[in-house]
């Protein structure tokens, strides 16, 4: 098959989170291909059909797990009709037929067979069905999914570096866990969620490597260079030999400890926060320098291989995660929906315009005081420690009813006789344009908000972050964005509110320079953005910051602000 | 074997929910179940087959049960049937 490949082969990517790696190659197929027939030999059939039944009863528990407490009538409804297409007695015989007397692979076998069915219900006519064949194709994609994962299912040694063409958090912290030191996606750009979990955790990674998983060998070493976006296949022993030179030059400069000012020139001071979702970042947080963690995400807790969802168990991370570090620590509320959970099983033609963030949260309430319960318990035991932020905000009704379920369940802490922190913080994510505009009467609301400037990027500018076609138009400093952060900088300030900036912008050079000309003193980033940050807030004086925003809002595109910028620093 | 004929009663026809109940009840009985329809015979345990009959309001369904339990599934699945499965009208 790869009679060729000899030749050490460069492909080129996006450097998604900076570093070196040099390691042995795993391939990771997540996604279904195009299937083609393969032929088995009939002594593989028995193996092909048992495949189909573990990846039933797989798929049948991810389903389960994957709904988490989600369980409204019209969901519950949902996964059942889910959970009946997945059991189908008919698949199952057409599947084993095509295996049997047609030998031929399973992952084809489920891909004839969906589409067949997926025909028939199309030649029905009805329109009722008709709407179901999207989550009919959505089944057997996850199916193909799993059946093909099954093969791949390595457990991967140290040191190797995962080439795949798209991978979840959740899979990738795993993987992390068992020692894969770097991370090289197909698809994607740098702001997909996998990317950005990979630079929390100091990994390196490049992201639109095309071809990578069809490129690369396994078990061959290869070297990810994720500074320069590329990454070499079949190095030559010279190659190596100066890579490993490099790293270990890198490694040495690493320890080199960062200045820990905080301050700029002319002694104002700021703070520096981490952005984590697992307790494997916490590391890397503390190492960074950061002040505390800025922001948690917990919306790992509910799906992916490691679910941990009951009340005890959130108990248990909150605490990992407050005990592990020394500053505050804002947790916000989960955040499902838009791109976070890809496999949920309503179908919305406009996913982050639907039912997503606070707008879930308050129908699900057990998942919201299931939540809220462990977030307060562990802010009783740390006191002045814990903060909570809810996400995607867009009216102040919505802000009032959380506030409420706060107090209720605060009551209940108290007269059953554990300790509370009676003044735990309440914030609010400024993310849709609708609270920037009326900051002063949010702000009013609450104790502290945080910009989200990736989802109020893509709110103002119209712009899926997610799509690769429009990805140049995601334009976090684009003026109009920052002057929706000024306006929201203005309100917090007149309603005397804390205001903070939690998303990638807080971790880009230009950006920062603006956030910091506005007045904002507190940025949550990627821990590994934090020396830089530092470095570039420490350069400069206040006013010189100030001076650069004032410009920067009045300017009409990124590209003059870009310019703008390189000739200010 | 027995056969017995019915006419769906559900004003928005065998839909997503009804089929999806008719399905799980018969998949309760140890028989097997059978629907012919205008021509086509699908398994009633099936809920793609179930889908693809695209029964409407007053389609006429011919059900074939097979088994041990046959009468008890058939009398279930009558009553379920006349009752709407269970949906207040649409």
């Amino acid at each position: 098959m790869s009679t060729a490949k000899t030749q050490e082969y460069t492909i080129q990517g996006k450097p998604a989170a900076s570093g070196i790696a040099i390691g042995k190659a795993v391939i990771i197929n997540s996604e279904s291909k195009t299937i083609t027939p393969t032929s088995i030999k009939k002594k593989e059939a028995a193996d092909h059909k048992e495949r189909f039944l573990e990846s039933k009863k797989n798929l049948t528990a991810k389903l389960e797990e994957m709904s988490g407490e989600l369980k409204d009538t019209t969901t519950a409804e949902i996964i059942d009709t889910q959970q009946q297409i997945i059991q189908d007695p008919e698949i199952e015989k057409s599947v084993f037929d095509i295996i049997d007397n047609k030998l031929l692979s399973v992952d084809f076998a489920i891909y004839q067979t969906y589409c067949t069915f997926i025909e028939r219900l199309k030649e029905s006519g009805s329109e009722l069905f008709r709407q179901r064949i999207i989550d009919l194709e959505d089944i057997r994609d996850q199916f193909i999914a799993e059946v093909c994962d099954q093969k791949n299912l390595k457990s991967i040694k140290k040191g190797s570096i995962i080439i795949t063409r798209e991978i979840s958090p959740t899979d990738l912290v795993s993987y992390y866990e068992d020692g894969a030191t770097g991370l090289i996606m197909e698809k994607g750009g740098t702001t997909a969620h996998a990317a950005i979990i990979a630079k929390s955790l100091g990994m390196p990674c490049i992201v639109n490597a095309k071809r990578a998983t069809k490129e690369a060998v396994k078990n061959e070493t290869i070297i990810l260079n994720a500074d320069e976006g590329m990454v070499i296949l079949r190095p030559s022993d010279k190659t190596v030999k100066s890579y490993k030179a490099k790293l270990k030059a890198q490694k040495k400069a690493s320890k080199l400890t960062c200045s820990n000012d905080f301050e700029t020139t002319d002694g104002v001071s700021f703070k520096l926060m981490a952005n984590i979702e697992f307790e494997a970042e916490l590391d890397n947080a503390a190492k960074s320098g950061s002040q505390g963690v800025g922001l948690l995400r917990t919306e790992g807790l509910l799906f992916g291989k490691r679910v941990r969802n009951s009340p005890a168990e959130q108990q248990e991370f909150y605490e990992q995660i407050v005990a592990g570090t020394e500053g505050p620590v804002t947790i916000r509320l989960f955040d499902i929906g838009g791109d976070k959970n890809a496999r949920r099983p309503h179908k919305e033609a406009n996913p982050f315009l639907g039912w997503r963030g606070i707008r879930l949260l308050l129908d699900e309430k057990k998942l919201l005081r299931n939540q809220l319960q462990a977030i307060l318990t562990v802010a009783g035991k740390y006191p002045g420690r814990v903060k909570v932020l809810v996400p995607m905000i867009s009216v102040i009704d919505e802000v009032r009813q959380i506030r409420n379920e706060i107090e209720k369940i605060q009551k209940d802490l108290l007269s059953s006789g554990m300790d509370i922190d009676e003044k735990v913080p309440l914030g609010l994510m400024v993310e849709v344009p609708s609270v920037a505009l009326s900051a002063y009467q949010f702000a009013k609301e609450v104790d502290f908000m945080s910009i989200g400037s990736n989802d109020l990027t893509q709110y103002t500018l119209a712009v899926d972050r997610g799509n690769e076609r429009i990805h140049t138009l995601f334009q976090h400093y684009h003026p109009s964005v920052l002057k929706l952060i000024k306006m929201t900088v203005d309100g917090a300030r007149k309603a005397d509110v804390e205001i903070s900036v939690c998303g990638e912008l807080a971790g880009d050079e230009i950006g920062v320079a603006c956030l910091f000309g506005f007045g904002i003193k507190e940025l949550s980033m990627v821990p590994s953005s934090v020396p830089t940050i530092n470095k570039l807030l420490c350069s400069k004086s206040s006013e010189e910051f100030t001076e650069l925003a004032n410009q920067a809002i009045e300017l009409s595109s990124s590209e003059e602000l870009e310019q703008l910028y390189g000739e200010w620093k | 074997m027995i056969k017995k004929k019915v006419t769906i009663k559900n004003s928005a026809g065998l839909h997503a929910r009804p089929s999806a109940q008719l399905v799980k009840l018969a998949s309760k009985f140890k028989s097997d179940f059978y629907i012919h329809s205008y021509g086509y015979r699908v398994n009633g345990k099936s809920i793609l087959g179930v889908m693809t009959l695209a029964a409407e309001y007053g389609a006429e369904l011919e059900l074939e049960l097979d088994g041990a339990d046959e009468e008890e599934a058939l009398e279930a699945i009558i009553e379920a049937v006349e009752n709407k499965f269970g949906m207040k009208d649409e």
